[in-house]
């Protein structure tokens, strides 16, 4: 199966390990990953602030970067519904709606891929530790994707998942939302972090960059002994009869 | 008072609200336990089928009515006159008051009653007819403890008095009307029916607002649970009725779905106490009914979302779901918007209602987290309103340096060259400021990032190299 | 019947009309909804099934509920006056008490019977007494709801004014859900009927949960409520 993977630029930049260990997990399981070149930022932050001339660039070079692609997998839930988003956002430019439905319609978020296209829910992993999974609201409410970490999670060898009291609520990343509303989305990463806290986890897992970076730089601003990791990282972990 | 809360700019009022420790808990607890009891009574009732079903049901019945909104007001307004009422269309909340008050003086009414109503709130009703010398006595609970409370301001569109808790309402009842019990909610509430109980038998006039109207009958449906509403409108003389003109339904079987979506969504409750049908008959001796019947359809700007891209927002059936989920309004409270409608659909609205000068940042009071389009019971995506609402206000501000901003570190960078370059020069830029792996204090931009938390340093490697160097790029 | 004003209508619509871009006074016909979850709810329960969830979800709205028959209705609706205190008691006008037998119960000094003749006496009558007595029209399983169809005789008072509303049933009036009774309002308009001026749909006593969501029974309207369902089939 050939697959190409979109980094996202929040990987790319600054979690180059989440994204070098979904491209192992994905040989692994017998994968042919390829990396288009011409992939960029997919657009969102400037989709979401409004600016959607400059959005449309983005998809626009986007599209052509990964039409040759028969599976587009990406470490981000809230990249991949930009991605799913991209037929509604250039609707009104000809041959480009066509474009973009055909990339929308082979996008997946890593774990969405491997549960649900690869079939496959035992990566093999051992990673021995309390942890707890932050549920992205771009995951769930617009990829609609709800099961497929924990179906991997749940297999993963000494890891006790622990519940997350009001695992539904934004962590206050938002994109720009973390910048320009900075008071409200202080209050909102701290009442998560406090919900992490109570659920007694060491680890946070995650499976979008946005929310890890918001959720991390705020522990790590407060001091707090929680690590946070890209869920990719966790199951890709001690795997049984890896060299 | 109208639409608007308060004078002070929007951040002021953000931080108003954070310093409000029992305001917020008070909304997290509010929240919490509306969450619970909505998903009880939708998606957790099997009685009811798929909840999923009665969305897109309540979907295709707004559109439609709304797609033929001049058709079905129509038909409303010529049912409910040929029946013996009056219709006023009022094309501003200026019309619609002024109107209200040749009634009242006709009347030469005196006292007059209302049940909630957010639609008389955002025309500034009561300071209408106070004007002219009429008492005005709100008998919903929390309106009731709002107005003797100075005339504070709504906080949610179904419980307006959200924000305060039962100690603030005792020592409220006590400084301004005497009262001497504990803060106990149920003897709170038993003064509450002994101080209105006369009033609903003096007034002369009774004000409702509207949660929808029929239009093949020209039946005014009441939704509530105190029964003031039935007070309200069976005692007086004359019934006053206000309706944002979107608030209707074709017939009665679409009122039907649009009841249970509104009790479910809304409280939580399979149908409310009281879902109270007015029609105007007013030729028979009854001794309980108003001899007078006034609907006055109010437009007040939002015929401006008709034919646009935010013509589902008048979709919106006043539930306050999205309120209840969303996590902005989580923290901040209702006043902090600065407008009576709150939350996302309040950030949706206003600027529909009230312009982007005024409101014109509320939109970006969402995380765009979606939880609100979720919660929508007619399927309002009304986190995609709030970006169109951005996109307007951008075309209208400029906002070049926030443009700038973003472009900086290669997010929204739209060409590939440029976008290798960001990358590449991350660590060169950013790296002086890293120290022990993240950056506590970054310049520009990243400033009011690093107010709150830190930057994470670039990576170490090139990420493109690194996989290059396995064999396995695709130019 | 004088029929009423309207005003400004024509150059409100045509607004609306040209926001929406289009033509106005054209026929609108209804679509076919592509989505009806209404039907499907309790659709092939029986009569008693129908009660029981009647029943449950009254209780669920703390509501008091009593089974009877016919034959003993009388002695049931004494009982559930003693029960809640007796004192005066409030009753529509309605031809239906009679053929229920309760005639006799309803005649007595404490009890009285809405009469149009004695103009607002009826409403301080109404706003003293403890029971008000009515039939209901429909009742709804799906949430213990009764429903009026108020008129000058079944009058508004009745339901709202007491401290208990008392209702009498019929099983045979029990459908599953609000939806049956408004596709019977909406024939009834299709046919050019007037409707009744009020249409009220009843559940339980009145209640607030306005301060700290905190749920407190009995507010403007009742305090208590009884549905008492009587076999009549």
């Amino acid at each position: 199966m050939k697959v190409s993977l979109f980094i996202t630029c929040l990987s790319e930049m600054f979690y180059q390990n989440a994204a070098k260990d979904v491209v192992e997990i994905l040989e692994r399981l017998d994968c042919e990953v390829d990396f288009p070149k011409g992939q960029i930022c997919c657009g969102q932050p400037a989709y979401n602030s409004g600016y959607r001339k400059d959005a449309k660039k983005a998809a626009k070079q986007m599209i052509a970067s990964f039409e040759a692609s028969e599976y587009i997998v990406t470490p981000s839930g809230s990249c991949a519904a930009m991605f799913k988003e991209y037929p509604q956002l250039l609707k009104d430019e000809g041959e480009w709606y066509g474009r973009a439905k055909k990339i929308a319609d082979k996008t997946y978020e890593f774990t969405q891929f491997v549960v649900n296209i690869l079939k496959v829910e035992d990566l093999g992993a051992t990673y021995p530790a309390k942890a707890t999974y932050h549920t992205s609201c771009h995951m769930t409410r617009l990829l609609h994707e709800k099961e497929a970490p924990f179906r991997l999670l749940k297999n993963v060898r000494g890891l006790e998942l622990l519940p997350l009291q009001n695992n539904y609520d934004c962590c206050g990343f938002g994109g720009t939302f973390a910048v320009k509303m900075a008071p409200i989305s202080e209050q909102m990463v701290d009442e998560k972090i406090r919900h992490i806290e109570e659920s007694t986890a060491n680890v946070l897992i995650a499976a979008d960059n946005g929310c890890m970076m918001n959720i991390k730089g705020r522990i790590d601003r407060k001091g707090k002994p929680i690590e946070v990791k890209h869920i990719a990282q966790i199951l890709n972990t001690r795997v049984e009869g890896r060299v | 008072m109208a639409m608007k809360i308060g004078e002070k700019p929007f951040f002021d009022r953000v931080d108003d609200a954070l310093e409000d420790g029992f305001m917020r808990n008070a909304m997290a607890k509010a929240q919490d336990g509306l969450r619970g009891r909505k998903l009880n009574a939708t998606v957790g009732d099997e009685q009811i089928g798929d909840w999923e079903e009665w969305r897109s049901a309540g979907e295709e019945i707004r559109r439609h009515t709304l797609e033929n909104l001049d058709y079905y007001l129509d038909q409303l307004s010529e049912n409910f006159a040929r029946l013996g009422g009056h219709v006023y269309f009022a094309e501003t909340a200026e019309d619609a008051t002024r109107y209200i008050q040749e009634v009242a003086k006709k009347k030469n009414a005196k006292k007059v009653t209302k049940a909630k109503s957010m639609v008389t709130e955002e025309i500034g009703l009561n300071e209408a007819l106070e004007e002219i010398g009429c008492e005005v006595y709100e008998t919903d609970l929390a309106e009731y403890i709002l107005q003797i409370d100075d005339h504070d301001r709504p906080s949610h569109i179904v419980v307006p008095s959200l924000h305060k808790n039962k100690e603030q309402i005792r020592d409220t009842f006590r400084d301004k009307a005497n009262y001497t019990g504990t803060e106990e909610p149920r003897e709170l509430t038993a003064f509450a029916r002994s101080q209105l109980r006369e009033t609903f038998m003096e007034a002369d006039i009774g004000v409702t607002g509207c949660n929808f109207a029929v239009a093949e009958s020209g039946t005014i449906s009441l939704v509530t649970n105190e029964g003031n509403a039935n007070m309200v409108t069976t005692f007086p003389e004359t019934q006053i009725t206000v309706m944002g003109m979107e608030r209707l339904v074709p017939t009665w079987n679409e009122l039907d779905v649009m009841i249970n979506l509104l009790s479910r969504s809304a409280v939580g409750q399979k149908i409310t106490t009281y879902v109270t049908n007015l029609t105007p008959q007013l030729e028979e001796d009854s001794i309980d009914a108003p001899k007078e019947f006034h609907l006055i359809i109010l437009d007040a700007g939002r015929s401006n979302a008709l034919g646009t891209e935010f013509q589902s927002a008048l979709h919106c059936i006043r539930c306050a779901a999205c309120v209840n989920v969303c996590p902005v309004y989580r923290h901040i409270g209702g006043h902090a918007y600065g407008s009576i409608y709150q939350g996302p659909i309040g950030a949706v609205l206003s600027p529909i209602l009230g312009g982007y000068e005024e409101y014109g940042e509320l939109p970006y009071a969402s995380s765009l987290c979606a939880a609100c389009t979720e919660a929508c019971p007619v399927k309002i995506p009304l986190h995609e309103h709030l970006i169109k609402h951005r996109e307007n206000y951008v075309e209208k501000k400029g906002m070049t340096g926030e443009k700038m901003a973003i472009k900086t570190f290669g997010i929204g960078a739209s060409s590939p060259a440029l976008f290798k370059l960001a990358v590449k020069g991350m660590p060169a830029i950013l790296g002086p400021l890293v120290k022990d792996n993240s950056i506590t204090s970054g310049p520009g931009p990243m400033k009011l990032w690093t107010s709150v938390r830190e930057f994470p340093a670039p990576g170490k490697d090139n990420f493109r190299n690194w996989f290059n160097d396995r064999g396995k790029g695709r130019e | 019947m004088t029929a009423g004003t309207i005003h400004n209508k024509e150059q409100f619509l045509n607004r609306i009309t040209s926001q929406l871009g289009r033509d106005r006074n054209r026929q609108v016909g209804l679509p076919e909804w592509q989505h009806r979850p209404q039907l499907d709810v309790f659709s092939g329960a029986s009569v008693n099934e129908l009660a029981a969830a009647f029943k449950k979800n009254s209780l669920e709205k703390s509501t008091f509920v009593v089974n009877t028959d016919k034959a003993n209705l009388a002695e049931a609706l004494q009982e559930v006056i003693m029960k809640y205190g007796g004192g005066q008691v409030v009753a529509s006008k309605d031809a239906r008490f009679g053929e229920f037998g309760l005639d006799a119960v309803l005649d007595n000094e404490k009890t009285h019977i809405w009469d149009t003749n004695r103009g607002q006496e009826n409403i301080e009558i109404a706003k003293k007494a403890n029971i008000g007595l009515f039939i209901s029209d429909a009742a709804l399983a799906e949430s213990g709801t009764i429903v009026q169809f108020n008129d000058k005789d079944i009058a508004r008072s009745i339901s709202l004014l007491p401290t208990v509303y008392v209702a009498i049933v019929p099983k045979s009036t029990i459908v599953p859900r609000m939806t049956q009774v408004v596709q019977a309002v909406h024939q009834s308009v299709e046919e050019g009927n007037n409707l009744a001026t009020c249409i009220n749909f009843i559940s339980g006593p009145s209640n607030s949960a306005d301060i700290e969501m905190n749920i407190v029974i009995g507010v403007h309207g009742p305090v208590e409520a009884v549905h008492v369902i009587v076999e009549d089939l």
